[in-house]
């Protein structure tokens, strides 16, 4: 193979001494593992977690934090080829899950799921998502259920509450417009697809589950129909300024938007701004827009934990990963930022959040994966850009659609 | 009196935003209002933000990597720099326009593009998560810059200081390392400026080429701090961030003010 | 013998710049004619990356964004840059009113959106001082004219660092002399200081231009090249292709456009200023 080759070649020139490395793949006893992650910011959580955890089962862990996500993909592929290898990763669940599992660099953990299942560790509700082909990878590193966080004084000051129907939650938006304050947020970076995802999935769950697969096609009526409608509600005036570079989290505390649509972790946003859950801030789920839909549909993410089929010390990964979807384990990564965990038995000090978690284990909700891993990632690109024009340029939809189509009829050309 | 004016008033310009980066990261971590970033807080809360953003990061470990990094590639780059630039000047390289642009066209690859390739080969060849490997690639990123100022300074140096030195009979290495080096501090220096700025500041190479905490760049944390919405950093913290992130930096700033001071005149010796 | 080892002096700056710049990018050139997504084995198609950049409609895009900047660098960093040090180098205490243009230049990319977002938000500082409601950074070409600005106030002092090294080399005896003849200070700039300043100037403007064709991480931190693609200069285009959609092949293509464009301007360019 030419590629690299002459790379290693020019560094070798530079440096006589190549300190040799590498050695035999002999299996090793390790009792410190490193861990690859994309959340640079999580670092200390993470140290905290390797501690505990050489303490309880003698196995330590140390991360490696990146702080950009699609430059960490590449690092993490690109070591497959190499003897770097990390012990465990941190990745993401769909298609990137499916497109490493295919290349059988993996480990699978089929076992590890059966026993947290029945230990309670796990909920079978999450298993899907990381079943490929009958077995199961990874395990789940952080759960996440998006729905809507609110200002509770802008609510209680206009009399108002936590909606149960769409038409209420329009009801809401309305008296807000009255009293000229901005019902939601939304923006044109990144985030630009929370919205189409959720109008998306409150209307025909089975139509964004196609989508997302490729059997469906963007200029299909029913995604015309989300659009127009997503639309519609910026027309009415509920949406605050896509140009508007303020944090999310100030958004909300400041009341700049009384209400902002993310996932449970944006709870994280709420206590490092010494907010109160209950008092100055709170969280209901989205209702669906349709309302003859059997069960609410609710966005969920899950960023999986994985080791490698090739590891150092494939005994020791799996102990780890066993460990950590144990109650002990989850209790302090849940508890130490604030946010859920996917153990059911992990209580959640927040209340809300804790319902939510509870009820989503408990079969309540239609879980939808979250757009952005559900949608195979060169759609994605075009579809963020697109719904970032859209958000600036309502009048643009047809148009956007037809671009993402176009990305999407290119990829599945040449996928499946 | 013109010119000062003109520099105060744009100096003042460019205080602005440095003004709201000091404003807001010493406000209380809970207050920070958008609509009102200008307004100074009552509440002094620098040394507190401070205290948070290092929270997240283990400075201890990896700070001393870090400065190595960004004091010996520089030093490195400068002298490999400026030899090239002084050989193919004043030495009167054959083909030294060649040779010129083919370091310079190191400039021109986007870095981004080389980082999967250098993982690869870093790896293939035991450097990964070295510091050699470290310094060995940010002082190759240094090097056509410093090549660059450096040989377009000497072009201007009179060609007669080389003349007589080499009458008196010290070899080309003296005459570099004794007399060429010296006049061209203050381009040296600001060369340095610009490398230290660059790696202090640098997170992909480092993030890359790196893995165990003592070895990589001291940032990743606090970057990480600033940029991941998962993170939810209140404002005040991410930009007290900011800040201890670039102390270093000012600090060399103004410790190298006293060489940009006056004019050196060189040529007329 | 005018030093044996002249090529021994510039080898390791050849090597250096050889093994780890030039090196890793013939694999990016390489890749540019394989459909490659960093996992499966890469798959040679031809020149059909480059003939999709043809068509590719973005492209035209970052291309403007692209030229918009390298203008506005020539412009703003790099013009005013050289007001300052003109203005500041030889009056006392020049340096302490260099210091407001340089601190901006410590500040790391992620600090630099953190600060400016507040100013050129919707509802900002930067439309309450002017007095207009604009989403600064939304519309084209307004959204890439803001950046520029951005960049200014952070690169500008490099430069002007770089031009104070220009005038301190500047020998003292020709001034003098145009000083006697009575030439005016405009004079004395246009005639003698800015020819005696040149071969700095051409390195500032050297840098100056190939950093600019390869702008990429103040729009990555402002806008991601967004909304809708519109403020991508070719470099984020490229970091997009690859990294973030997977599509290494296509996305080594524009990586191999920009560099031969940015090769191609460079070499052009120092060989009028530089070559003898």
């Amino acid at each position: 193979m030419f590629r690299s080759r002459v790379v290693t070649l020019g560094v070798a020139a530079l440096v006589l001494t190549a300190c040799g490395g590498g050695g035999g793949e002999q299996p090793q006893k390790k009792t410190e593992l490193t861990l690859y992650n994309d959340k640079g910011a999580w670092t200390k959580y993470f140290d905290e977690m390797g501690a505990l955890s050489k303490q309880s089962i003698g196995l330590g862990m140390k991360p490696t934090g990146y702080t950009d996500s699609a430059q960490y993909q590449a690092f993490i592929k690109a070591s497959f080829r190499t003897d770097v290898k990390p012990d465990l990763f941190t990745w993401q669940t769909g298609g990137m899950l499916e497109e490493i599992v295919r290349q059988k660099q993996v480990a699978e953990t089929t076992d590890i799921w059966q026993q947290a299942i029945q230990a309670g560790d796990l909920s079978k509700d999450l298993q899907p998502y990381y079943t490929i082909g009958g077995k199961q990878y990874c395990v789940p590193m952080n759960v996440a259920y998006w729905g809507m966080f609110y200002n509770k004084k802008i609510f209680d000051k206009y009399g108002l509450e936590a909606p149960e129907t769409w038409d209420d939650l329009i009801k809401v938006a309305d008296t807000l417009k009255k009293n000229n304050v901005k019902a939601f947020y939304h923006t044109s970076v990144l985030f630009s697809f929370v919205w189409f995802e959720q109008l998306l999935a409150g209307s025909d769950p089975d139509l964004y589950d196609r989508l997302s697969t490729g059997q469906a096609k963007y200029t299909d009526p029913g995604v015309v129909q989300v659009m127009e409608k997503w639309k519609s509600l910026i027309d009415a005036g509920y949406f605050i300024n896509p140009g508007d570079k303020t944090d999310p989290g100030d958004v909300l505390k400041n009341g700049k938007a009384a209400m902002v649509s993310f996932g449970t972790w944006f709870n994280t946003s709420m206590t490092q701004r010494d907010l109160k859950a209950g008092e100055d801030y709170d969280f209901f789920v989205i209702p669906n827009v349709n309302p003859a839909l059997p069960k609410t549909s609710m966005i969920f993410e899950s960023g999986p934990l994985c080791s490698l089929t090739k590891g150092a010390d494939p005994a020791a990964n799996k102990k780890y990963l066993q460990w950590w979807t144990t109650a002990e384990a989850q209790e302090k990564w849940a508890t130490s930022r604030g946010d859920v965990s996917a153990n059911p038995k992990v209580s959640i000090a927040d209340k809300a959040l804790g319902t939510v978690t509870k009820d989503a284990g408990s079969g309540k909700y239609r879980l939808v994966n979250r757009y952005f891993e559900a949608t195979p990632p060169p759609v994605l690109t075009a579809a963020l850009d697109g719904f970032g024009k859209f958000v600036t340029e309502p009048g643009s939809y047809k148009e956007v659609l037809d671009t993402i189509q176009k990305a999407a009829d290119e990829y599945w050309s040449t996928h499946q | 009196m013109i010119r000062r004016a003109v520099l105060v008033v744009l100096g003042l310009v460019w205080l602005g935003p440095t003004y709201l980066l000091l404003v807001n990261a010493s406000r209380p971590a809970g207050s920070y209002d958008p609509t009102r970033a200008w307004a100074p807080s009552a509440d002094f809360s620098l040394f507190e933000n401070f205290a948070r953003a290092l929270e997240s990061a283990d400075l201890t470990q990896s700070l001393a990597s870090t400065a190595l990094y960004a004091i010996v590639s520089p030093l490195l780059g400068v002298i490999i720099g400026a030899l090239a630039g002084y050989t193919i000047v004043v030495l009167r390289l054959r083909h030294g326009f060649f040779w010129f642009i083919l370091i310079f066209g190191g400039t021109v690859f986007p870095s981004q593009m080389l980082l999967v390739p250098l993982f690869v080969g870093y790896s293939d060849a035991g450097l990964y998560d070295s510091r050699l490997g470290m310094i060995l690639v940010y002082t190759a990123i240094n090097v056509p810059l410093a090549a660059f100022v450096l040989r377009n300074f000497y072009s201007g140096v009179a060609f007669s200081i080389f003349e007589a030195a080499r009458m008196d009979g010290a070899s080309t290495w003296r005459v570099f390392w004794r007399i060429y080096l010296p006049i061209s501090l203050s381009a040296l220096t600001a060369v340095f400026i610009l490398e230290f700025t660059f790696i202090w500041n640098d997170l992909i190479f480092g993030l890359t080429l790196t893995q165990t905490a003592d070895v990589r760049p001291v940032m990743t944390a606090i970057a990480g701090l600033m940029t991941d919405v998962y993170a939810g950093t209140p404002v005040p913290v991410g930009l007290a961030a900011g800040l201890v992130v670039s102390l270093p930096t000012v600090v060399l700033f103004l410790a190298t003010q006293r060489l940009f001071a006056r004019g050196l005149s060189l040529g007329s010796v | 013998m005018l030093g044996r080892f002249r090529h021994g002096y510039v080898a390791p700056a050849v090597l250096l710049v050889a093994g780890l710049l030039y090196a890793p990018f013939l694999w990016t050139a390489y890749l540019s004619f394989t459909r490659y997504d960093g996992l499966e084995p890469a798959q040679w198609i031809g020149g059909h990356n480059f003939a999709k950049l043809l068509e590719d409609p973005a492209l035209l895009t970052s291309i403007r964004n692209t030229l918009i900047w390298v203008a506005g660098t020539m412009v703003l960093p790099v013009g005013l840059g050289l007001l300052v040090a003109v203005l500041s180098y030889d009056i006392r205490g020049g340096a302490w009113f260099r210091v407001p243009f340089l601190l901006p230049y410590a500040l790391s990319g992620a600090g630099l959106a953190m600060v400016w977002s507040p100013i050129l938000s919707h509802d900002g500082i930067a439309n309450r001082l002017l007095g207009v409601d604009t989403a600064f950074l939304q519309e084209e070409p307004v959204n890439t004219v803001a950046m520029l600005l951005v960049w200014t106030w952070q690169q500008l002092g490099v430069n002007m660092l770089l031009f104070v090294v220009g005038l301190q080399s500047i020998p003292k005896a020709p001034i003098e002399a145009a000083r006697l003849d009575g030439a005016g200070s405009w004079a004395l700039f246009r005639f003698v200081i800015w020819p005696l300043m040149r071969p700095l100037t051409a390195v500032v403007v050297g840098l100056a231009l190939v950093a600019s064709l390869k702008t990429f991480d103040i729009v990555w931190v402002l806008t991601q090249g967004g909304p809708g693609r519109n403020s991508e200069t070719l470099a984020v285009t490229m970091y997009k292709e690859t990294f973030v959609a997977s599509d290494y092949g296509y996305g080594s293509a524009v990586a191999v456009m920009l560099t031969v464009v940015t090769g191609l301007a460079s070499y052009l360019y120092l060989k009028r200023q530089v070559a003898r």
